[in-house]
């Protein structure tokens, strides 16, 4: 049924449709997408399960998520990584290596999770999680002080003073952490959104 | 990344024996995968699609869940199991399909995702409000023309001393449109047809009411929603909302570049906020409540001036339409125009001198600020529209003949003018704006886009239009032309000459005060007006549906009366009569729901002092949690020392050799525990939150175990 296509086998196709949330031909036009980032190191033949895996730099070069590195001549190349979007830090969670270098199954579950078809409540705790896992730069599962420090540096562009980012910091910590540990767990973070109603629904990405 | 229990790699790198984990691991799944197999298919789909795994074990599982599924199933009739899976998964597929069709044909869909990308959510939220208006009024055209137009259409009444076109009309809906349908006096109040019988009169009176009364329930039903989902669950915390309203949607690199620079203003001025507001003397406070009462009333008499202004200015329009009541000539007719001139001028100038005097005014919190530019301007477009009403009902109807085709006619130009003056002001507002901001004078800046503005603008004209419907059934039609160019113009307006904007926030709060605008003074009004024109003023004698009549409610009295002679129908005439016409019923009506009221806020307090109680139980399993795992590590201790001297050496991984920190520190409390592990940063992973105490335990085991080896 439908086109001819000779990229998938009919069982992938199935198994894409069934465990994201997009459509048979979305997962292709996808798949042309990520294809098109490299077309020398993408296969048009995916019914073997090659093992691809694209860099983050042409990852990262998708206008949807806009993470060009910010070339302009009074930073140096050491702090551009630091001065990109959170986009960037999504990248990270999704890939398997944590570096942001995504196979296409981790390009379509980026896309899947952050599409406007996920439903868009707390019952979505993927993307509940998703969104703590990006403000969680040391992989620990905690949000602690860093990690805020960190978001808050990505988020102002490093103009923050050392002051006023312990301040923030504490604040947050103090308005956030429910069980009084320092630090920020995912029931905390959780509960946090459940008043915040702003907050699922500024979080996807329009592909 | 996988998120379903741990992961591996992190638990791997603690040293502990992987078999151990990995039997949790896939316990964990396996439990997972009898669960899954016990739904439906369709309900198996949906909860592997939100699953927090990775689409590697997504699939992993699916496969699993389908196998477990076909050996439970066995060799009888696979071949008919797979025929209907298939059939059933080529409808779920047509189904994906017309839903994405769907979604494909909703109105705006591509206009609204760019707007969004490059504006964020708060003035995508403009446009939203606007679809949403639209859609009201292209179901008040449906209804009123399927029902009340159509129908005299097809046995149109006698018309008297008819007028060419002249092209004003347009603008001014007087002339050749003063006996059309379009008004209320366009339609006759006979029937329409021999058998059965469709009375004109009923239908013109009913379909608004059905309306009305349709368009109450949505709003309520939507004021209720909303203010549930954005305000009872607010908190006072600002910083972390700072945080949480990092919005995702926006592709564009300067739009992300200016959010990044208003989010750092945000954050410094709520930082600043908290110390300032310790400071202010006594002198200061008396000068910011004498500059706070002084741009009151300065903006209470700007609105009470504007309203006499246009009061005056609609009795002398009376007294010249009066005078040329026969020969309606073109100045006579274009001289109408200026009552909606004025008005229209009055909403854009005044509005801008408001904003003007807010900006002497310091106010703690810039919200507040907010909300009273937003106060005075529903006072302002209130006071004219309550001041319109008064001029329609009081002095019009004794004056001008076919008085409510000249209230329709009113009408008309208002929203004419309205959307002209619409036009000008994005034009001058914006444009202008901004080749003076970028050219001229770089300090004035390109301009903001003002959502407040735009959406008070949008409820004004909705107002007119729903007090219209009763004097002009096809109203709708010209307010949802208006709508539609509209959107097309700010989006235009918004790309070529806006930036976004520079707070962001409380999109969602300000979401739910606008559509309780729309609600409170908005229809309330407007129905309050149309309900006091049918039960009170008396209809104009030669023209109308409901000519002849002492009040226009009588049409329902006649015809229950007729009804009650038929003597088939008792039922309705009965409810009629003792149900709508006594007020008793009406009294226990209000008696019963003030009760619920009383029931239901006491509830609501009592669930605010449970989150409390529960708030504090969080925290004291959390100190319940620290204490467990501290003896439990004591024990082990105790356990090891005794049990030391018999075991071989072993081995410490050479991968781990950090300590974690599990629990947190609470030196108040657990001093007297001995050789407690001291407080560390998190540097190394940790187990996950989402496993077992088990896992846990084991975690702590290990770690007594580490620090007894450590210390050999």
């Amino acid at each position: 049924m439908g086109n001819k296509q000779t990229i998938f086998t009919p069982q992938q196709l199935d198994a894409y449709q069934d465990c994201t949330f997009f459509t048979r031909k979305e997962i292709l036009r996808l798949f042309h997408r990520y294809r098109d980032l490299a077309p020398h190191l993408v296969p048009l033949d995916y019914t073997s399960r090659p093992e691809v895996k694209l860099p983050y730099e042409l990852i990262g070069s998708m206008p949807e998520l806009k993470v060009h590195p910010q070339t302009s001549p009074s930073q140096d190349p050491g702090t551009t990584r630091l001065n990109t979007a959170l986009m960037q830090r999504i990248a990270e969670v999704f890939s398997e290596d944590g570096e942001g270098n995504m196979t296409l199954d981790d390009f379509l579950d980026m896309f899947s999770v952050l599409s406007e078809m996920a439903p868009r409540d707390l019952k979505d705790i993927r993307s509940v999680i998703l969104r703590f896992k990006i403000y969680d730069f040391n992989n620990d599962d905690y949000i602690c002080k860093s990690d805020l420090e960190k978001t808050l540096n990505k988020l102002t562009r490093n103009e923050l003073t050392e002051d006023e980012l312990r301040m923030v910091c504490e604040k947050v910590i103090d308005e956030a952490d429910l069980d009084n540990d320092g630090r920020l767990s995912l029931e905390d973070f959780q509960h946090m959104i459940v008043r915040a109603p702003d907050f699922l629904s500024t979080f996807h990405i329009r592909i | 990344m996988s998120l379903f229990p741990g992961g591996g790699v992190a638990l791997g790198k603690l040293g502990l024996t992987e078999e151990d984990i990995m039997d949790e691991i896939e316990s964990g799944k396996r439990d997972l995968v009898k669960e899954l197999v016990a739904m439906s298919s369709r309900e198996q789909i949906q909860a592997i699609r939100v699953l927090p795994m990775c689409l590697e074990d997504k699939k992993h599982i699916r496969s699993q869940v389908h196998d477990s599924k076909l050996s439970k199933h066995g060799l009888q009739l696979t071949c008919f199991t797979d025929c209907s899976e298939q059939v059933s998964r080529s409808f779920r597929r047509c189904g994906a399909n017309v839903v994405s069709a769907r979604q494909a044909m909703k109105l705006w869909q591509g206009t609204m995702k760019e707007v969004g990308g490059k504006f964020g959510t708060s003035v995508l939220s403009y446009f939203i409000f606007l679809k949403w208006l639209l859609m009201f009024n292209v179901f008040s055209f449906l209804i009123n023309f399927g029902f009340v137009t159509v129908p005299q259409l097809i046995q149109p009444p006698n018309k008297t001393a008819a007028v060419g076109f002249r092209g004003l009309e347009l603008l001014t809906g007087a002339g050749y449109f003063n006996q059309t349908v379009l008004y209320y006096g366009g339609y006759s109040n006979g029937t329409i047809g021999n058998e059965p019988v469709y009375d004109m009169q009923l239908a013109y009176f009913f379909t608004i009411a059905a309306y009305l009364v349709l368009c109450a329930v949505s709003l309520i039903y939507s004021v209720a929603r909303s203010f549930q989902k954005n305000f009872v669950l607010s908190t006072t915390g600002s910083a972390w909302r700072l945080l949480c309203s990092w919005d995702f949607s926006i592709t564009s690199e300067k739009a992300i570049r200016q959010r990044k620079n208003n989010l750092r203003v945000q954050l410094k001025e709520s930082l600043s906020e908290r110390s300032q507001r310790a400071h202010i003397s006594t002198s200061a406070k008396l000068k910011q409540f004498g500059i706070h009462l002084g741009t009151w009333l300065i903006s209470t008499a700007l609105a009470l001036a504007s309203c006499a202004a246009i009061y005056y200015l609609g009795l002398y329009n009376l007294e010249v339409i009066k005078d040329s009541q026969d020969s309606i000539s073109l100045l006579t007719e274009a001289s109408t125009l200026l009552l909606p001139f004025v008005v229209s001028l009055i909403n854009l100038i005044i509005p801008l001198l408001y904003s003007l005097i807010n900006k002497t005014e310091k106010y703690s919190n810039p919200r507040t600020q907010i909300y009273v530019i937003i106060l005075r301007n529903v006072f302002l477009k209130m006071g004219i529209l309550g001041i319109l009403c008064y001029y329609w009902m009081y002095n019009v109807p004794t004056t001008i003949s076919c008085w409510e085709s000249f209230i329709g006619q009113d009408l008309y130009r208002l929203v004419i003018i309205d959307f002209i003056f619409s036009m000008l002001e994005s034009f001058f507002g914006e444009f202008l704006h901004n080749v003076i901001g970028t050219r001229c004078l770089p300090s004035l800046g390109v301009p903001e886009f003002d959502i407040a503005r735009n959406v008070l603008d949008l409820i004004y004209a909705q107002t007119l239009a729903w007090i219209g419907i009763y004097f002009s059934p096809l109203l709708p039609l010209i307010q949802m032309i208006k709508l539609f160019l509209m959107f097309y113009l700010k989006k235009v307006s918004l790309n070529q000459n806006c930036q976004p904007p520079r707070r962001s926030g409380r999109a969602a709060q300000m979401q739910t005060i606008f559509i309780a605008l729309l609600f409170f003074p908005s229809f309330v009004g407007a129905l309050s007006m149309v309900a006091y024109t049918v039960w009170s003023l008396k209809p104009s004698e030669h023209c109308g549906p409901f000519q002849g009549l002492n009040i226009t409610f009588e049409a329902v009295a006649l015809w229950m009366d007729r009804q009650g002679s038929v003597s088939e129908s008792m039922w309705p005439v009965w409810i009629y009569n003792n149900v709508i016409k006594s007020e008793l019923f009406f009294y226990l009506i209000s008696l019963i729901i003030l009760v619920l009221i009383f029931f239901f806020w006491q509830i609501t307090q009592g669930r605010k002092l449970l989150i409390t109680l529960l708030r504090e139980q969080i925290v004291n399993e959390g100190k319940d949690k620290a204490f467990l795992l501290d003896k439990l590590q004591k024990l082990q201790k105790e356990k090891q020392t005794t049990a030391s001297s018999q075991r071989p050496y072993r081995q410490i991984p050479q991968s781990f050799d950090r300590r974690q920190e599990i629990e947190p520190d609470y030196d108040q409390d657990f001093e007297d525990l001995p050789g407690r592990p001291l407080p560390e940063e998190d540097t190394g992973p940790v187990g996950p939150p989402f496993t077992s105490a088990l896992i846990q335990a084991m975690m702590a085991r290990r770690q007594a175990e580490e620090e007894e080896e450590e210390g050999y």
